[in-house]
């Protein structure tokens, strides 16, 4: 056993090591890859962050999940077309306004799969991710629409080397989630009852943890999030229906990397992600396959996974 | 009388979940038509070594030989079609099929039978358990009912080295009555048995002889009356006397 | 099984064989859809018995399309050939796909298949030289220059096919397999099943069976491409379908695809865009409230009354 975890850390440490060459090769040749994969990244983990959160606690996987991102930045949208809200303030709305849109959902719909077999949990989602995806093409058809924002082709230049600075954004959004959601879990009674729930529903409920509100809760707050997620996604993207879609297969190769509860994992996965999707958009020739990517990843981890399990 | 062979014997199996050792260096033999009782008090290892044995689990040290062949790393589903058949400690019948189907499914895949085989060797083995052969909703059945499907499913596959786990659990004297038989029924079809038990008077009058767990290594073995009167088990929690 | 019940069975096989006898063209281009999705909602049915759910319908549906078409193409084979061989191609597909997932199941092997229509999509999209790329490629004329009675026969030939092999699946060993792995995988493997292999083995036929209906689809419609062929609503509608009819059946999916396939026609004519909406409800709903499906709550009623 104690070799076992003496092993663990050795190959971490060897793994950290080959990234942080990697990098610094990554700074000199291509820093473009570097930087942008590095933002992109972190677009990649504060989506991911919320669903993860759902799994973890509540232990629903939420097809729907990249939809509601979807919506969120339709909101930013129209609220900035209505009363020219910026986008990047919507958040403020947008934040209780998903929020209670999660309790609704919660409330009408996933409390009732619960209990149910996994099975009835994917469906009943991606069902879900199809009304949403289908309502948003039939309010505001699948044709691509932006703002035209000045502020987001801010740049900077580090020699010859110009960069986006907006995309940042993201990195300070995921930090901020991140350290806030830790925070939360492990310094407040409500994070620490919500663990406890994930870990062991009936014993919470035993010691008098109230199970249904804590789903609710945790629930609300991963929809509030992940709507305000696209109101910033907004900004700098432009938006369509199935927008959302890819997201939500990301996010779970990101958790499926990280493993299930383990949230400042998808951050470090977040960024193999990012800068190898990136690293392949640079080259010409390649710059389609980076889409695929993801996928490549999940297979290669739950082969991984599986092995692991043998040992059962 | 003969040397007794050995059916299945483990070497310093041991079995470890993160870092609870479930099993330490356990070196039982299961003899030839004999009846091996497995006893200890609770989370002493037993249905984990039944798991083991069964493949359900791999074991982090140790091996397994049976007829004399390693099987320690076989996949569950191949010890099945070897001989290696098991009841669970908490039942599971297969709520999609019907009583007799789920006993067929031990025959259809452990011993490669055609379906027509398979039913009348279920309806058979429903018989030689006193099980009712109507078939009739899981929800309906007794507890009685359901275990002796369960049995039947793991005979199915005509297993040499069959365990039974607590299957008295829940059973009042009537009931432990008939199990009892069934057990001796079992046994005079040849075949052998570790039975996992709390109940010792089920012990005392069904096995040869008897191996305690006590977390997760084994504490003593040897005929019944031999091991209660040893101090270690003694102390060691010893179950109900029955 | 009576002979009243192999009556009827012939009954209807020679109406819907003969049906191009007595409907016009529009009515039968509808059957035609029907019957596609149908051998869809079975394939997925028959998945679902092992207690996985794939969601990549249109992916592997869109592979049997590009290899039907793109071997027709380059090799010459005969069209009818070359949609086996899609179907084929759809099966090794999955098998290769699954031998690697399947050692995890439940959400894991189910968003892996939820990506693989848009892998296959960026595939298809970034090889232009093979397939086409984002424009797809167009068949010279459709298979049997467009005849609606043989194009009608070819997709009932499909349909038939998926409901042989779903029955096949009802009433040999496979039933029992199925079932115990769907029910309680610790069981089946105590009991002599090798749950992997039975699960790649009906991965691989249920995808073969969608490569096969889309490989027909895509002939008869005589061009294959990116979005039309790895569309959604390959996925969307057979699931629909077969919630709506009742899983774990023949009958159940078949009713849901007669049903909603007719449905299907209506709404897109009315509501062009995001009539989906429709199956997505559908799909909600049907967890929610009735999971059984139609077949499922009626069989219950059926067997309550008649068993005691």
């Amino acid at each position: 056993m104690a070799n076992f975890v003496g092993s663990l850390k050795k190959s971490t440490v060897q793994i950290a090591l080959a990234g942080v060459i990697l990098a610094v090769l990554l700074a000199f040749w291509k820093p473009h890859v570097l930087v942008e994969g590095f933002q992109r990244a972190c677009l990649y983990a504060v989506i991911a962050l919320p669903m993860a959160l759902i799994l973890g606690i509540v232990g629903i996987i939420n097809l729907a999940h990249g939809d509601f991102m979807m919506l969120g930045a339709y909101f930013a949208y129209w609220l900035n077309v209505y009363t020219g809200l910026d986008p990047l303030l919507s958040i403020l709305p947008a934040l209780p306004a998903f929020f209670l849109i999660g309790m609704l959902s919660y409330r009408a719909i996933i409390r009732y799969v619960l209990g149910a077999p996994e099975l009835n949990q994917l469906l009943l989602t991606f069902g879900l991710a199809m009304v949403l995806e289908q309502l948003a093409n039939l309010l505001w058809t699948s044709r691509p629409i932006k703002l035209p924002l000045k502020y987001v082709s801010a740049s900077a230049t580090l020699g010859s080397f110009t960069f986006g600075i907006y995309e940042f954004i993201y990195v300070g959004a995921a930090l901020l989630v991140l350290i806030g959601l830790l925070i939360f879990l492990k310094r407040t009674d409500m994070g620490q009852a919500a663990l406890a729930v994930g870990q062991n529903p009936r014993g919470a409920k035993l010691v008098g943890i109230h199970v249904d509100r804590t789903y609710l809760f945790i629930f609300s707050l991963s929809i509030a999030l992940v709507g305000a997620v696209g109101a910033i996604f907004m900004t700098r993207h432009s938006i369509f229906p199935l927008v959302g879609g890819a997201f939500t297969m990301k996010s779970f190769c990101l958790i499926a990397m990280a493993g299930i509860g383990n949230l400042t994992g998808i951050l470090w996965c977040s960024l193999i992600l990012g800068i190898a999707e990136n690293f392949l958009l640079s080259f010409r020739g390649y710059a389609g396959w980076a889409d695929i990517l993801f996928f490549a990843l999940i297979v290669l981890v739950i082969i991984v996974r599986a092995r692991q399990r043998q040992v059962k | 009388m003969g040397f007794p062979v050995a059916v299945l014997k483990t070497e310093n199996l041991s079995r470890n979940f993160g870092g609870l050792a479930a099993l330490t260096r356990v070196s039982v033999e299961f003899r030839e038509n004999e009846i091996l009782g497995i006893i200890g008090p609770n989370g002493a290892g037993k249905t984990t070594l039944i798991n083991v044995i069964a493949g359900i689990y791999l074991p982090t040290d140790g091996k397994i030989f049976f007829d004399g062949k390693d099987i320690s790393q076989l996949p569950p589903h191949k010890r099945c079609r070897l001989g290696i058949s098991r009841t669970f400690q908490l039942v599971r019948p297969l709520p999609g099929l019907s009583l007799i189907e789920n006993i067929m499914l031990g025959s259809l895949f452990g011993r490669g039978l055609g379906r027509k085989e398979a039913r009348l060797k279920a309806e058979e083995l429903c018989d030689f358990m006193g099980l009712d052969r109507v078939t009739r909703d899981i929800s309906r059945m007794t507890s009685l009912e359901i275990k002796k499907m369960e049995i039947g499913r793991a005979l199915a596959p005509e297993p040499t080295l069959l365990f039974l786990d607590e299957v008295m659990a829940g059973l009042n004297s009537d009931e432990t009555r008939e199990m009892i038989e069934l057990v001796k029924r079992i046994h005079n079809r040849g075949i052998t048995v570790g039975i996992v038990e709390h109940v010792m008077r089920v012990i005392r009058e069904l096995t040869d002889r008897v191996v305690v767990l006590d977390w997760g290594e084994l504490l003593a073995e040897g005929p019944y009356e031999e091991v209660s009167g040893d101090p270690r088990v003694i102390t060691a929690y010893l179950g109900e006397e029955a | 099984m009576n002979r009243w019940k192999y009556l009827l069975y012939l009954v209807i096989f020679i109406v819907l064989l003969t049906l191009p006898l007595y409907t016009g063209v529009y009515l039968l281009n509808v059957v035609d859809i029907i019957l596609i999705y149908l051998s869809l909602a079975l394939s997925w049915d028959m998945l679902l018995r092992s207690g996985q759910i794939s969601f990549g319908m249109a992916g592997l549906f869109g592979v049997g399309g590009y290899a039907a078409v793109l071997l027709h193409l380059n090799t010459g084979v005969h069209p009818l050939f070359s949609i086996l061989l899609g179907g084929l191609a759809a099966g090794i597909l999955a098998w290769l796909i699954g031998t690697a997932v399947l050692q995890l199941r439940g959400m894991y092997f189910a968003i892996v298949t939820l990506a693989l229509a848009e892998i296959f999509r960026v595939i298809v999209r970034n090889l232009p030289d093979l397939t086409g790329g984002p424009e797809g490629t167009v068949l010279p004329s459709a298979i049997f220059s467009g005849n609606s009675t043989k194009t009608y026969w070819l997709v009932l030939a499909v349909a038939v096919i998926s409901i042989i092999a779903s029955e096949a699946f009802r009433r040999t060993r496979i039933h029992f397999a199925l079932t115990s792995i769907r029910n309680d995988e610790v069981v089946a493997k105590s009991s002599g099943i090798d749950v992997f292999k039975y699960l790649v083995f009906i991965f691989g036929i249920t995808s073969a069976i969608q490569g096969l209906t889309g490989g027909a689809y895509a002939h008869i419609y005589g061009f294959v491409s990116p979005d039309g062929s790895f569309s959604v609503d390959f996925t969307l509608l057979p699931i629909a379908m077969a919630l709506l009819g009742g899983m774990h059946s023949t009958w159940g999916p078949v009713v849901g695809a007669v049903v909603l396939g007719g449905v299907s026609e209506f709404l897109k004519l009315k509501i062009p865009y995001g009539h989906l909406m429709v199956y997505g409800l559908i799909i909600v709903v049907a967890i929610l409230f009735f999971p059984r499906g139609i077949v499922g709550t009626l069989g219950q009623r059926f067997k309550n009354t008649h068993r005691g």
